[in-house]
């Protein structure tokens, strides 16, 4: 059996080889030359060594080429361990341990940060995308590549295909473990409920090492439609891009609709007349935001809730349903929901508690930590870290965290990963990274630091440390001395407390 | 002058090659997305410690800083004041 992924796309290819199948940052490739484009990536990446269920590593940007590598590593039956390009080497090496990846494609850039260390990164190749590296293969070494597809391994689907690195409350890294099937799985769900077809212009515009981009360029490449990828996400950009190219659908962070707003509103942008659907999810939207944006994309609004390990979990449609729009939905396609308490008893009706999902769209678990999975799991239900109620016609409201975890402009932070760094700087007692409300991002990081008796607190000193130990989305935006931490009597660390705390301080 | 191009730039092109026809010297690399709003801390912040200044809050809420001919002449400041 060949890969379904890789197999519906070039059937695609075969069918309608003159159709536009992705279009980014000015370039544009029809289905036919992507199939040509994927071949060749798949001879290129056998020249190298790559064989059926090897890990590859790649902090990847939004590109064609990174699309071609997901629909290439399909047919190989490879593994590819997505990273974020801001990570620093001790993250990298870290993540890359964790996933078990042999071989690493990365722009320079990130190869001279490594060379920096002096350490081989990986046991088997490294490619290097834009240019001549010592010791790596050049990627345009594609171009004496054969444009045939080759006759790859036999791939069954449940091979794991992609590692979506996330962190652990501990700070270390906890590879969410996907395979082929969940991935067309969760595509043909989302196809169902949101009824796409191949007439649709897909647009992603959101990082494509996070799952739900992935979702975004997999499935018009599956299902024959157009994919639009936005390689850099600001405001204007999403606006032009969306309007010149005629995106009909898309999933948006809930931090992206916000900013997209904003812009409209200070420039007096006219509505985009294109979109059939957009889907926001991430984090609930307010009310006068959701109203707002319907009147600039007037098109049906779905919000939906999920997480990276169950996929989306509910959905709503704002128009349709107009007397439940503070809830987040009913379950989705083949999901229950259940809400649990801390003795992992169901809850009432309108009582919060834990939320908790049972999917057939689950991914295969965290990749070689099963005592983790299992840990956060309750009679077949993922218990999601987040607090909610339903009421009696099953509708889903979200009311809040149970887990400690920033949200940054949809990204998450694990704010174990800033204090066990900054906790290494001489002088520092102490210290917690917590979550700071922001208009444009949702929530910012921002830092709590308790220095040690006779050491000068130097603000600066700890933001440099932090731009070189910590990747761009963990780096505190706002940073408090404090005189301790708040602490339970039990000596825990109440990590909520530490923003009431600053604030009626008004400590800086 | 030389050495602070090559620092920003890098750091630009940490993630995609800028086009050839890209007029370096005028462009908002926070407007054009090569560096975003979560970047932005960690760039500065690396600046700064790679050549020993220090931005004033004002500067760093500027327009300015986030030109790239500007932020060189404001690099180029400090280090010749």
């Amino acid at each position: 059996m060949k890969s379904k992924i890789a197999d519906a796309f070039y059937r695609h290819a075969t069918l309608t080889p003159d159709k536009e199948a992705i279009i980014c940052d000015g370039k544009a490739m029809t289905y036919g030359e992507l199939a040509d484009f994927v071949s060749r990536l798949s001879h290129l990446l056998l020249s190298c060594g790559a064989t059926y269920g090897d890990h590859i590593a790649i902090p990847m940007n939004n590109s064609i080429e990174s699309v071609a590598l997901f629909v290439s590593a399909a047919d190989l039956g490879l593994c590819l361990v997505p990273l974020n390009a801001s990570m620093p080497y001790e993250a990298v090496k870290a993540a890359m341990q964790a996933a078990d990846a042999k071989h690493l494609i990365a722009r320079s850039s990130f190869l001279r940060d490594c060379a920096r260390y002096g350490h081989r990164v990986t046991e088997g190749f490294t490619l290097c995308l834009d240019t001549d590296f010592e010791g790596a293969v050049p990627f345009s070494r594609i171009d004496e590549m054969p444009a045939t597809r080759p006759d790859g391994p036999e791939v069954d689907g449940g091979e794991t295909y992609i590692l979506t690195l996330t962190s652990g409350s501990t700070g270390s890294p906890k590879p969410i473990d996907l395979s082929q099937d969940n991935k067309l799985n969760r595509i043909m769900a989302h196809q169902r409920v949101y009824a796409i077809s191949e007439a649709d212009r897909i647009l992603a515009a959101t990082p494509l090492y996070h799952s739900l981009a992935e979702r975004l360029v997999l499935m018009p490449l599956v299902l024959g439609a157009t994919c639009v990828l936005l390689p850099r996400f600001t405001p204007q950009l999403w606006i032009d891009c969306a309007r010149s190219l005629k995106a009909t659908f898309t999933i948006a962070v809930s931090a992206q609709l916000a900013q997209i707003l904003d812009v409209v509103k200070q420039w007096q942008i006219p509505p985009i007349a294109s979109f059939r659907a957009i889907v926001s999810s991430s984090a609930l939207l307010e009310q006068d935001v959701k109203l707002e944006l319907t009147r600039l994309l007037p098109c049906e609004f779905h919000e939906m809730y999920g997480t990276s390990e169950t996929s989306t979990a509910t959905s709503i449609c704002f128009q349709q349903e107009p007397s439940k729009r503070d809830s987040v939905g009913r379950a989705f396609d083949g999901a229950a929901i259940a809400i649990l308490d801390d003795e992992g008893r169901e809850c009432a009706p309108y009582t919060v508690g834990e939320i908790a999902v049972a999917s057939p769209l689950r991914c295969k678990g965290y990749y070689k930590l099963p005592a983790l999975m299992d840990e956060a799991t309750t009679r077949g239900f993922f218990r999601t870290g987040d607090l909610g109620s339903v009421d009696a016609d099953g509708y889903l409201y979200f009311a809040g965290r149970k887990k400690e975890l920033i949200i940054t402009g949809a990204v998450n932070v694990y704010p174990a990963d800033i204090d066990t760094v900054v906790a290494r700087m001489e002088g520092i007692a102490e210290c917690a990274a917590f979550s700071f409300p922001d208009h444009r991002l949702g929530e910012v990081v921002a830092l709590a630091v308790v220095t040690k008796p006779g050491t000068v607190f130097q603000k600066r000193r700890i933001q440099t440390y932090c731009a070189r130990h910590l990747a761009d989305f963990q780096q505190p935006h706002k940073i408090f001395r404090v005189d301790a931490l708040p602490r339970n009597a039990m000596g825990k660390l109440r990590r909520n407390d530490i923003l009431p705390l600053v604030r009626e301080a008004a400590i800086d | 002058m030389e050495r602070i191009t090559d620092f920003v730039t890098d750091y630009i092109q940490r993630e995609y090659t800028l086009p050839a026809d890209t007029d370096l010297m005028a462009l908002n690399y926070v407007d054009t997305g090569y560096v975003d709003s979560l970047g932005f801390v960690q760039f500065i912040a690396l600046i700064e410690d790679e050549f020993g200044i220090q931005f004033s809050d004002d500067e760093i809420e500027s327009d300015d800083i986030k030109v790239v001919g500007r932020l060189i002449a404001m690099v180029e400041a400090h280090l010749a004041g």
